[in-house]
């Protein structure tokens, strides 16, 4: 076909188009029905009636294909064909296969005549002859607000009078009448109280995770004051080790970790929210401050340097999600990321599980999707990570004084300044070099052994394409180098491939030789564990180091991972020439670790410029390994661009609906939300929204999880899901008195904490009672206390504290060493209480793992409380617990003052179990110390200590 | 779900080793907790299932399937020569398709093996020689272009989200067989590319957690379940042992009737079990020098994993549900990951197919391949382009092949196919969680009715998605 005809073809089709659009509605021509009903129908009914139909048992996307209003209509991406147009037409995109969210029929693709017969359709016009109504899409309805405002989570707070209950005399607070007046409901009477030892063991467990010592625990008993226990409590609340105790139960729900499951990325400074949270606790700071402080701590006004490094300090919250960094789509990465805070946030905070409104409306709980993406509009304006192949978390410098700060820019001043030196007396070098291109034969070639580093000659590379060999421009590395025919057709690549003799950062240099028609713009790719890199190098000009070699920069390489360089002679200008690569560990400031030797170039030894550069680099070491490092935390800050994120169809990235207005959940009924100003995020609104006493969730969660912290039981027990699919409160008028108290009390948590474990309820005992279980086994009600299982932290710090091996000092800062990169093979090895060991999430130490350590991926308030052989095997065999026992045995022996095994072992039983033995414990005991008469007595007293940490009262409080 | 009359607290009552007796000892009968008392009783499944357990031989890093399995003769007649494609990598990163790219032929000769018939290419002979026995899916599709994210979806059906592993879901569905040994188990488990969680409960309880056994990349030597200790039944520790036990047996006749106790007590006889079986099952000394020849043992490349292998059918034998053997590594770019020097998949295959291939021929000779589903593939495949015009390929997401063998599948048999050039899945695409739904539902399981709630949601493993593959079912 002549070029002429084709365009006046074209022209007619498209005019054809033209017509088609215009007469949409009207009655389709005789020849465009013929063509629907011989060609177009059929493969609408074979292909996607299954699914698109008003016959489908299930309607995929909202779309219906069987009438031509329901194309017209189209599904939840919009109308799916627009007449006459096929390449902006849905339908046609979707069986084109070329959008791989949306390959339609999703099974397999069409036959390429079927695909060409609906272009055609959609170019004619999309003429249609079914007509009726597209009525069996059902949209979802929409959520009812003012109903679900009903449910009790979302109602204010209320102010119920303290019942009165019958027994007048049980009672010691109102927290009593509460529980009193529904176990009188019941004809259930409240056990007894506690004993005093127990309650003791019960108090400091709870409120400092550690058991007293025998002598605490004689003083306390020996006590005649009524004041005894008040006073403890006081005591204990005061103590720094409150904080490191409560502190660990909100790390919990802020899944705080220092690392990445993701290659083991270490987050160096993630500590420094750890210790704001344990400081928090300590100095019982006010927690609708604090909630501000982890949504919005950067944007905060600061009245002092100190709060300005604790609010930032705070915003880590946000942060520190176990994020796939490697997501390559960085749009389904940010949203989710977006998702991973709002699902951590809600449930901190709220309690509510604002993920399921991701995709759809929620299903249970009244929060629309329009809802979730108000608030994710506000994390999108959130920047979180800094993008690249792998995207990076970010490091905000923290505020420092004035004296430090100018210290510290004096000093990245003066790094700045001796870098344009070294890049300066860089280019010195080449210029020197290209003044004296020829050089003597003598000095042709470097012999590879001569060079630091590992050196991958061109003979080694892997050539792809014509390359060729010469020797003609020297100096060159080796026998030669390899120059590219300039053949355009063919595309060429050489690879050099490096194998790493260990995992760590490398300089990558690459050696030319330069001469007038190379090319000025060879591209040179490293692929290394950062990604890919292309650099341009300009091979007229003479390279830089050492005559040989320019640098292509600094990159992390693994052992077996990607380690290789291609030189490719895509869109060049000039000859590409390739002579080698080289490889130089560099140390953790950045300098090379191995002074190249000398001899590389014969002339650079009276060379000034070349000593220069090596006097500068020295200097430039000395000057980043010294001095006052800049100090930093892993946090957020506002996005570049800020804005209302669009509604996400079904969750997907890729399919966009309207835009969700920034905002809040709409079913917290408030008189005056907060406004959000247009050019910022909206998280201090969102802060000052979860601080409101007119929101009543955060008080309200806030007071369940410390009910929860300290009997073990919420008064909602899922106390991360206050919806309808969480559970009801035992108690929703004691929860609110506490709440309510929470926030008259200026949300201290200290009083919230003193209030309950002075309460009677607080004090009971554990016992059964055969009443109680019949009527309440879960014990619901508190007629007696709960008994607990010590989690992962205690068990291992109690251990530590028998066997006198724990470090007892306020342990903050960081818990691993400075340059560590990767948590892969931790050796976690410290005798720091628990809540300071590093939380690597490919390395937890074995005994978290063994007792329900909180997943730090997933916020959680409530840990699993599991009881499985792996905890058996780990008491019985792991070598960490023979060596606490054997150093508790020492111990033992060591205290002079017992003087017979039976002191002995009684000592033993009250150093671990904070009791004496019972007297058939004492029997078993005393036979065994004595059946083992003939082992040395250490021996024998470890594995008496041994049976006790493996016994099962060791990991049970009363 | 079912749970099964014959549950493991009848075996434990009759059980006389370990702490047998004091099980007996203080215990009144069941309360309302005593039912959580053991998690991992054998359960009925939703339907008769087709296969009893499943061994997934993971092959880390991504096999090329244009040189192995899916054969291409394109690209031999087009090597060399630019084509546009639409590179997974590119679209994720860019939105944009039709890169130009340089087809690379397959390194290895492709030939017809079989009664079948089936076209493979040299890279996996000893495998070849089962390709009647092999049920192969071509249309593969998965979610993630990079290993973390990829990774993450084979195992928990999720790119990044924290979800509990496939095995994990198969254990809580199924429960143990075996009281002695744990349900899932996974051998020489990589550390990177999210490393716990890929053999990790997630929200489900921590008893349906994976159980490594070793590490990718260790020694032989570290094949060892942790602190199972050696001489466990040797004098002291026995004396040890005794001396616990009186203290348990005193303590739980101060809180009679206390479950959580009573579960303590379950704990310690399971561990003291597993502490007699578990080396055995993993001791491959019983196993005979044939057999050890067989699988590779002794021979440099094929050494450690002919006996990942063998302790796979070991552990099998036993009763294990499900038996994860990872060949890779803990690196950013794993094991088959050649992204340049594509020749070295030679070296990983020669690690490999030997031991595999013994594996398919002890199991069908031992009448195992019946009920036990063997899974073999990575965590995606590879272009079928050069990367960069180098020397290697990049990921491909978007069409791969896995096989599958015995346990209800069709052998001998192949599904789907990709392009002409390998490149993407056009013909019966298999996603990822259409591969989940269908072994799932060998194991006789619904993927839709096996849910947990957390969070207020009844999760699953298939999320929303999933369509049981039921053109390869036997």
């Amino acid at each position: 076909m002549a070029l002429r005809t084709r365009l006046i073809l074209l022209f007619l089709l498209s005019l054809n188009g033209i017509v088609g659009v215009s007469a949409r509605g009207a009655e389709p021509s005789a020849a465009d029905l013929e063509f629907f009903e011989k060609r177009v129908r059929p493969v609408l009914v074979e292909r996607c009636y299954k699914c698109h139909s008003a016959q489908s048992e299930k309607v995929k996307g909202h779309l219906l294909l069987d009438t031509r209003e329901g194309w017209q209509k189209g599904g939840d991406g919009g109308p799916a064909v627009k007449p006459g147009d096929p390449d902006h037409s849905l339908l046609i995109e979707a069986v084109r296969y070329t959008n791989a969210d949306m390959e339609m029929p999703p099974k397999g693709k069409l036959a390429d005549a079927e695909i060409a017969t609906l272009v055609e359709w959609v170019k004619r016009g999309a003429p249609d002859p079914r007509t009726g109504a597209a009525t069996t899409v059902a949209k979802a309805k929409g959520i009812d607000l003012e109903a679900g405002r009903k449910f009790w989570a979302y109602q204010p707070i209320g102010k119920s009078p303290v019942p009165a209950v019958k027994d007048a005399e049980w009672p010691r607070g109102d927290i009593d009448r509460f529980i009193l007046a529904k176990l009188e409901a019941k004809a259930l009477r409240p056990v007894a109280d506690a004993e005093p030892t127990a309650l003791l063991r019960r108090l400091y467990f709870d409120l400092i995770g550690l058991p007293p010592t025998p002598e605490q625990i004689d003083a306390f008993v020996s006590d005649p004051s009524p004041k005894r226990y008040e006073r403890v409590v006081d005591e204990l609340l005061a103590s720094p080790q409150f904080g490191e105790r409560w502190g660990r139960h909100w790390l919990d729900v802020a899944r705080f970790a220092e690392s990445l499951t993701l290659r083991g990325f270490v987050l160096k400074d993630a500590w420094r929210y750890r210790d704001y949270v344990i400081e928090t606790f300590n100095h019982d700071r006010p927690f609708d401050k604090s909630m501000q402080e982890q949504v919005a701590g950067d944007l905060l006004p600061a009245a002092s340097i100190e709060e300005g490094r604790r609010q930032l300090t705070g915003s880590a919250f946000l942060a520190l999600g176990n994020t796939n960094l490697e997501e390559q789509d960085k749009k389904q990465l940010e949203m989710d990321v977006v998702d991973e805070q709002l699902d951590t946030m809600g449930r901190a905070f709220l309690a509510q599980t604002i993920g399921c409104a991701r995709c759809h409306d929620h299903k249970f709980d009244p929060i629309p999707t329009k809802d979730y993406y108000a608030l994710a509009g506000i994390l999108h304006s959130t920047q979180t990570l800094e993008h690249s192949n792998v995207s990076k978390w970010l490091e905000m410098p923290l505020p420092t004084d004035p004296a430090r700060e100018a210290t510290l820019k004096k000093r990245e001043a003066a790094i700045a300044e001796l870098q344009a030196k070294v890049k300066d007396a860089k280019a010195a070098v080449a210029k020197a070099n290209k003044a004296k291109p020829g050089k003597k034969s003598n000095e042709a070639s470097t012999a590879i052994a001569d060079l630091a580093g590992i050196v991958v000659d061109d003979a080694q590379a892997k050539r792809i394409g014509t390359w060729k060999e010469s020797t003609s421009v020297k100096p060159y590395i080796g026998d030669g180098y390899l120059f590219d025919d300039g053949d355009r057709k063919e595309s060429k690549t050489l690879t050099f491939l490096f194998e790493v003799p260990e995992a760590g950062r490398y300089e990558v240099r690459f050696a030319y030789t330069p001469a007038p028609r190379r090319a000025t713009n060879a591209p040179v790719t490293v692929f290394s564990a950062d990604g890919e890199k292309t650099i341009t190098v300009n091979e007229r000009e003479a390279p830089a180091i050492e005559g040989h070699f320019t640098s292509l920069g600094q990159y992390a390489f693994e052992k077996n991972g990607q380690s290789f360089v291609i030189v490719s002679t895509q869109d060049v200008d000039g000859t590409v020439i390739a002579d080698a690569v080289q490889f130089i560990p560099v140390n953790a400031t950045g300098a090379t670790a191995v002074t190249p030797p000398a001899v590389a170039d014969a002339g650079s030894k009276n060379d000034a410029p070349a000593q220069r550069v090596k006097q500068l680099e020295a200097e430039l070491k000395v000057l980043t390994e010294a001095g006052p490092q800049r100090e930093t935390i892993i946090s957020v800050r506002e996005a570049k661009e800020i804005g209302d994120t669009r509604v996400h169809i079904r969750g997907n990235v890729h399919t966009l609906s309207d835009p969700a207005p920034r905002g809040f959940l709409r079913v917290i009924a408030m008189s005056h939300p907060p406004a959000i100003p247009e050019k910022q995020s909206g998280r201090r609104e969102l802060g000052e929204w979860l601080a409101s006493p007119e929101n009543p969730l955060p008080a309200r969660v806030m007071a369940n999880r410390v009910w929860h912290w300290l009997t073990g039981a919420g008064i909602v027990r899922t106390t991360d899901n206050f919806g309808t699919t969480g559970e009801l409160p035992s108690h929703p008028e004691l929860l609110d008195h506490l709440a309510s108290g929470f926030i008259a009390d200026g949300w201290s948590v200290k009083k919230l904490v003193r209030q309950i474990v002075l309460s009677r309820t607080y004090q009971l005992s554990t016992a059964n009672a055969a009443e109680g279980l019949r009527v309440d086994p879960e014990n619901r009600l508190m007629w007696r206390m709960n008994r607990r299982r010590l989690d992962a932290e205690c068990i291992r710090d109690v251990m530590l504290a028998v066997s006198a091996q724990l470090k007892d000092e306020n342990a903050g800062g960081a818990t691993f060493k400075a340059g560590l990169t990767s948590d892969f093979g931790y050796k976690q090895a410290d005798n720091r209480r628990s809540v300071y060991l590093p939380v690597f999430r490919n390395s937890l130490p074995e005994v978290f793992e063994a007792f329900d350590f909180a997943d730090p991926s997933v916020g959680t308030g409530r840990r699993n409380v599991s009881t499985v052989a792996p905890q058996a095997l780990f008491m019985m065999n792991h070598p960490w617990v023979a060596e606490q026992a054997r150093a508790a045995a020492t111990r033992l022996l060591a205290e002079k003052q017992w003087t017979d095994d039976r002191a002995r072992l009684a000592r033993a039983y009250r150093l671990t179990l904070g009791r004496p033995a019972t007297p058939a414990e004492e029997r078993a005991g005393l036979a065994f110390v004595k059946d083992s008469a003939a082992e040395p007595a250490v021996e024998t007293w470890a594995q008496v200590f041994h049976a006790l940490f493996a016994s099962m009262d060791f990991r049970y409080v009363d | 779900m079912i749970p099964n009359p014959f549950s493991r607290r009848a075996a434990l009552k009759s059980a006389a080793c370990g702490f047998g007796y004091l099980a007996l000892a203080g215990l009144t009968a069941g309360n309302a907790q005593a039912a959580a008392l053991n998690p991992l009783a054998p359960r009925f499944p939703h339907f008769a299932p087709r296969a009893k357990r499943v061994i997934f031989l993971f092959m880390q890093g991504g096999v090329s399937h244009v040189d192995s399995f899916d054969y291409k003769p394109t690209l031999a007649k087009q090597d060399g020569k630019m084509m546009p494609f639409d590179d997974s990598r590119q679209l994720a990163n860019t939105g944009k398709g039709g890169s130009s790219q340089r087809i690379m032929k397959p390194l290895w000769d492709f030939a017809q093996h079989g009664q079948s018939g089936r076209w493979a290419s040299n890279l996996f002979p000893e495998i070849n020689r089962h390709v009647d026995d092999l049920c192969f899916i071509h249309s593969m599709q998965t979610e993630g272009v990079a290993h973390g994210p990829a990774t993450l979806f084979l195992h928990c059906g999720s790119t990044s989200f924290i979800r509990p592993s496939m095995g994990s879901w198969v254990t809580y569905g199924l429960g143990s067989e075996n009281d002695n040994l744990p349900g899932f188990v996974s051998i020489a488990p990589s550390a990177g590319n999210g490393g716990p969680r890929n053999y990790g409960s997630a929200f489900l309880p921590a008893v349906y957690q994976g159980t490594a056994v070793g590490k990718a990349g260790g020694p032989a030597s570290d094949l060892i379940i942790r602190n199972l200790a050696a001489g466990a039944t040797s004098g002291n520790q026995r004396r040890s042992f005794d001396l616990l036990q009186q203290f348990n047996a005193e303590q739980l006749r101060q809180h009679p009737g206390d479950s959580e106790m009573e579960a303590v007590i379950n704990s310690y006889e399971l561990a003291w079990r597993m502490q007699g079986r578990a080396p055995d099952a993993l001791d491959l000394s019983k196993e005979s020098p044939e057999t050890l020849t067989q699988y590779g043992i002794g021979a440099k490349p094929t050494d450690t994993f002919g006996r990942q292998c063998l302790m796979a059918r070991r552990l099998c034998e036993s009763g294990v549900r499900y038996i994860q053997v990872t060949y890779g590594d803990s690196g950013a770019n794993p094991a088959w990951d050649q992204h340049s020097n594509l020749a070295k998949h030679g070296d990983h295959a020669r690690a490999v197919d030997r031991p595999i291939g013994a594996l398919l021929a002890d199991l069908k000779s031992r009448g195992l391949l019946e009920d036990t589903l063997v899974w073999w593939g990575g965590e995606f495949g590879r272009t079928p382009y050069a990367e960069k015009n180098g020397t290697g390929r990049d990921h491909n997401p978007g069409g791969f092949t896995v096989w599958l063998a015995g346990g209800g599948v069709k052998p001998g048999f192949a599904y789907g196919a990709t392009d002409e050039f390998g490149h993407r899945a056009i013909q019966d695409k298999v996603h990822m969680h259409d591969l989940h739904a269908t072994v799932l539902h060998l194991l006789g399981l619904d993927h839709e009715k096996l849910t947990y709630r957390y969070a207020g949601r009844d999760f699953r493993l298939t999320d929303v998605a999933g369509r049981v593959v039921n053109e390869i079912i036997a």
